[in-house]
């Protein structure tokens, strides 16, 4: 953890203790704080706003309730993103399917507004990511997205360390597969690495 | 000084590395090991850039973003509906404090119970003397068998109405012994309540017992 993460940290902490205590402008900064992370490692599970919004009030919803049991056992940071990951897979079960298949709809790619490279870029990334499973998506993300370390992850999936660790390997096994073709260059040969 | 490089037998660890690398969380050494390895290998060396754009595209902000204040407002107004306190909810030791004094207490009410009964067995041994007089019974008393099913609520509650009190018992068949505690009301006057009352089994005079 460096030190920005450090200060993060802190101030997450002290947040979650006024929250603890029934401070609503800290639940509101520890919101508008997190949102932005939450909406995107949520898109790794579903492409519906509707239930991302919904489950990013879900996890706060939780966080409000148990602020007063964070026993700082993990970084806040975990926490929050391990209370959205559950609120995540609950919300997929209530609605009744599987994770919403990681594809863009036609009109996604017509509507986007972002500049070139961005959207050549996402272009890239989505393709890729309908290669793999909404797990290995979420440990992507948490890694190579969120900056997440192997510990973190599983305490977050709750799940073995090894498995992340396997999810990790075959996810970037797939990656390294695909996206070399994706990007327009010949597809890597070396079948992966132990 | 640039160590040798080992293309293909380093590489498994050079693959380890690169997303902790890339993170800016790995050890100085480890990175500067990384380095002279991807300077040497050509296929670490592309895998190392696309590991780079993957999180470059990774970090990009979601396509079409939520308002988060809209969502805040959201969540805020869930809170109003259903926390009219206003307050997270009390940690659950908290909660678990309150049951845990309303248990105490239930076993303390049960302990004293059991304890009367053992001291009232003391105080009446199974056995007496022929030579032992009988403790003389006080003038108005009367026996009286609650039902099995009686709560303790309602039995204190018919005792409070009836102004009784008892004196004695309850006895190895349940019977106790009571005595008004109002001096101007009679045995006659009360018994009769006392047989009309739910609950009550047996009511009879002890001094009208042969």
């Amino acid at each position: 953890m460096n030190e920005a993460d450090t200060d993060a940290e802190v101030i997450d902490r002290l947040l979650l203790q006024r929250m603890a205590t029934g401070d609503r402008a800290a639940l509101a900064t520890l919101y508008r704080s997190y949102h932005g992370r939450l909406c995107r490692f949520l898109s790794r599970l579903t492409r519906r706003s509707d239930v991302i919004e919904e489950v990013v009030n879900d996890c706060f919803w939780i966080a409000w309730q148990k602020a007063g049991e964070f026993r700082g056992d993990s970084r806040v940071s975990t926490w929050i993103m391990g209370i959205a990951y559950r609120c995540g897979l609950k919300a997929l079960r209530q609605h009744g399917d599987e994770p919403v298949e990681y594809e863009m709809s036609t009109d996604e790619r017509l509507v986007s507004s972002d500049p070139d490279e961005d959207r050549e870029l996402r272009d890239w990334l989505g393709k890729g990511l309908e290669h793999l499973s909404a797990d290995q998506r979420v440990v992507i993300e948490l890694v190579y997205g969120v900056g997440h370390s192997l510990d973190d992850v599983a305490a977050i999936m709750q799940c073995p360390l090894g498995t992340v660790k396997a999810r990790l390997f075959y996810a970037r096994v797939k990656l390294r597969n695909v996206l070399p073709a994706l990007a327009g260059n010949p597809v890597a040969c070396k079948e992966g690495t132990s | 000084m640039r160590t040798t490089v080992n293309p293909g037998v380093d590489c498994p660890h050079a693959w380890e590395l690169m997303p902790w690398v890339l993170q800016d969380s790995a050890a100085r050494e480890q990175a500067a090991w990384l380095e002279n390895h991807l300077a040497g290998c050509a296929s670490c060396r592309a895998e190392f850039a696309q590991q780079s754009r993957l999180r470059l595209a990774l970090s990009l902000p979601s396509e079409r973003p939520l308002d988060a204040e809209v969502g805040l407002q959201r969540l805020l107004a869930r809170l109003d509906a259903s926390d009219p306190q206003q307050a997270p909810r009390q940690p659950r030791s908290r909660v678990w404090l309150v049951r845990a004094l309303a248990a105490a207490v239930v076993a303390q009410a049960v302990g004293l119970g059991v304890l009367g009964v053992k001291l009232d067995a003391v105080e009446n041994p199974a056995y007496r003397t022929l030579s032992e007089t009988p403790s003389p019974m006080p003038p108005g008393a009367i026996r009286v068998v609650p039902d099995t099913g009686m709560t303790l609520a309602d039995w204190n509650a018919l005792l409070h109405t009836l102004r009784l009190q008892v004196v004695h018992g309850p006895n190895s068949v349940g019977a106790y012994t009571v005595v008004p505690t109002d001096t101007a009301a009679t045995t006659g006057q009360i018994l009769p309540k006392l047989r009309a009352a739910r609950g009550i089994r047996l009511a009879e005079p002890i001094s009208a017992t042969p």
